[in-house]
């Protein structure tokens, strides 16, 4: 079977900056990958590539399930199976945590048979956030929202699941609660991941592969062993003064 | 909005007394005034049906209610058809300007939609200027048929149709449909992420709005029995989201009850000839300050709360 996702020659440039510089990688079923690299990388450009919020280069492609992906709107990206979440927590202002859910699942891939509420209710208590369906959004905490961007991604029925920094001002038990979570998503239904992260001890138990990126080029591959150990790696976080990160792995 | 008990009490009670009040009251004047509010009822419940659960405010309804009064005028007149005909024509033709106007402007995000449905309406008021031969320019189209010859058969024709599209609208908001606009108010992103066609909702919403608009246009104008430019006017857009936000924007019932209130709060200030307007405007800015989430909504849903609690 071929990959779930095949990025090759992605790039993008805003005005004279180029922002992404001819990435390719490819991600197979099931997998769990990691997208690392210190700030301004590139990462989060990418995921709005792949998602359809940014519109690439011309000369890009990305293939998803086989079919190519670039230049559709994010909508029918999204209803092709890709669910992302957002570096800051974008729940819908406005609704109940559990209605939040639901309209997760009113995209084109929602099963008509099933009942929307059930299966709202049922990632809720997954998330571990069933005693607060009927709380308004605004009052979550920040944990919460993310453990709720979670379950608003799942709603969609996604094959593939985009984290931006799910981790990102979380306590170190709400990261283990999470990547716990993660875990159990990918090992009970197969789900394949992708995920932006700065925290890299729980990040690289997460993950089976990581893909470096540096002023939004690729400067290593490989399993998280190899890439806390590659000098590219080192260098674009050394180089920056950030020593602390990769000595936290 | 109808599946609770005292939801049901609510409206009943409401369709009783605006039923029972020109029978009370009798006289042509308080019919009219009452004639009036129904229809700015219909148009406050279909603007906020788009802009209230959207959150991307029409500055431009009345480009809406001219075109279906003008359609009306033009059938009834030019054309000699029924009045009746005249609902259906208003409600498409209006639908038809909502498709043209919503394809361009509803992409764009920030002011520009409320900026591009006012000035849909400025240039439309103009429109009726300039082709003077065939509009009539200020003076418009008169001499239209009454759809109901009897006054009050009239108003009781359009309480109906405000409690059908009230209710009809209640329905939709409380649908996926409505949860979906309302998640577009508070995320459009999220939505897309979630493979919500955000461009097509706000599009058929701004035409389901747009319907019911021209369809209060065309009453208005077989009530008023002749149409002008002044249908389109920007004041009239204002006054309709003041009656909007004064009821509680996105509660679909609240609007209803924010349009009947001003409109007889302005006939009751009458009496103070020129301090009227003044003391329009004091009550509402107090409105507004001090109740930022509206009047009518608020306070219904301390009544349901407060009946619950009790059962």
């Amino acid at each position: 079977m071929s990959a779930l996702l095949e990025v090759s020659r992605l790039n993008k440039h805003f005005g004279g900056l180029h922002a992404v510089k001819d990435v390719s990688f490819t991600v197979e079923r099931g997998e769990v990958i990691g997208i690392l690299g210190p700030n301004g990388a590139g990462k989060t450009t990418v995921y709005n590539l792949l998602t359809g919020f940014i519109a690439p280069d011309a000369g890009s492609t990305v293939i998803f399930d086989g079919r190519p992906v670039l230049g559709l709107a994010p909508h029918r990206i999204a209803g092709l199976g890709i669910s992302r979440t957002f570096q800051l927590c974008r729940p819908f202002v406005g609704l109940s945590v559990m209605e939040n859910v639901i309209v997760g699942g009113l995209g084109p891939a929602r099963d008509r048979s099933a009942r929307l509420h059930d299966r709202a209710a049922s990632l809720l208590q997954r998330v571990g956030l069933a005693g607060k369906a009927e709380v308004a959004v605004e009052v979550l905490s920040y944990g919460d929202q993310r453990r709720l961007e979670i379950a608003r991604a799942l709603a969609a029925r996604p094959a593939l699941l985009m984290l931006d920094e799910p981790f990102a001002g979380l306590g170190s038990a709400e990261i283990a609660d999470l990547s716990t979570l993660i875990r159990q998503l990918h090992a009970d239904e197969g789900l394949t991941v992708i995920l932006i992260e700065h925290k890299l001890r729980e990040f690289m138990r997460l993950v089976s592969r990581v893909i470096a990126l540096d002023f939004g080029e690729v400067i290593a591959e490989g399993t998280p062993e190899q890439i806390v150990v590659h000098p590219a790696v080192i260098e674009a976080y050394i180089g920056r003064g950030n020593e602390g990160s990769v000595d936290a792995a | 909005m109808f599946g609770r008990r005292i939801d049901r009490l609510g409206v009943a009670a409401f369709v009783v007394f605006m039923a029972l009040l020109p029978l009370v009251f009798p006289g042509n004047y308080l019919i009219g005034v009452l004639t009036v509010s129904v229809i700015y009822g219909i148009w406050a419940v279909s603007w906020d049906f788009m802009s209230g659960l959207t959150g991307r405010e029409n500055f431009g309804h009345s480009l809406f209610i001219g075109v279906g009064a003008y359609t009306a005028g033009f059938m009834n007149t030019s054309f000699g058809l029924n009045g009746w005909w005249s609902l259906p024509a208003a409600m498409l033709v209006a639908m038809l300007f909502a498709l043209l106007i919503g394809l361009p402007t509803l992409r764009l995000k920030g002011p520009y939609f409320a900026l591009a449905m006012l000035s849909g309406a400025v240039i439309m008021q103009r429109l009726m200027l300039i082709f003077w031969e065939q509009t009539g320019g200020e003076e418009g189209i008169n001499g239209l048929e009454p759809l109901i010859r009897s006054q009050l058969g009239f108003y009781y024709f359009a309480l109906a149709a405000l409690c059908a599209i009230t209710a009809l609208l209640a329905l939709l908001a409380r649908s996926h449909w409505g949860l979906i606009l309302r998640a577009i108010k508070g995320d459009e992103a999220t939505c897309q992420a979630a493979g919500i066609n955000v461009t097509l909702y706000k599009i058929v919403s701004l035409i389901i709005s747009a319907a019911f608009a021209g369809a209060g246009g065309a009453m208005y104008a077989h009530y008023q029995l002749q149409v002008s430019p002044q249908l389109f006017a920007v004041v009239t857009s204002i006054t309709i989201i003041t009656m909007v936000y004064v009821g509680g924007m996105g509660s679909i019932y609240g609007p209803v009850g924010g349009a009947i209130l001003l409109v007889l709060l302005t006939e009751l200030l009458r009496r103070f000839g020129e301090w009227r307007l003044m003391i329009y405007s004091v009550t509402l800015i107090l409105i507004l300050f001090f109740l930022p989430n509206g009047l009518i909504a608020p306070i219904w849903r301390r009544v349901r709360a407060t009946w619950e609690r009790r059962t």
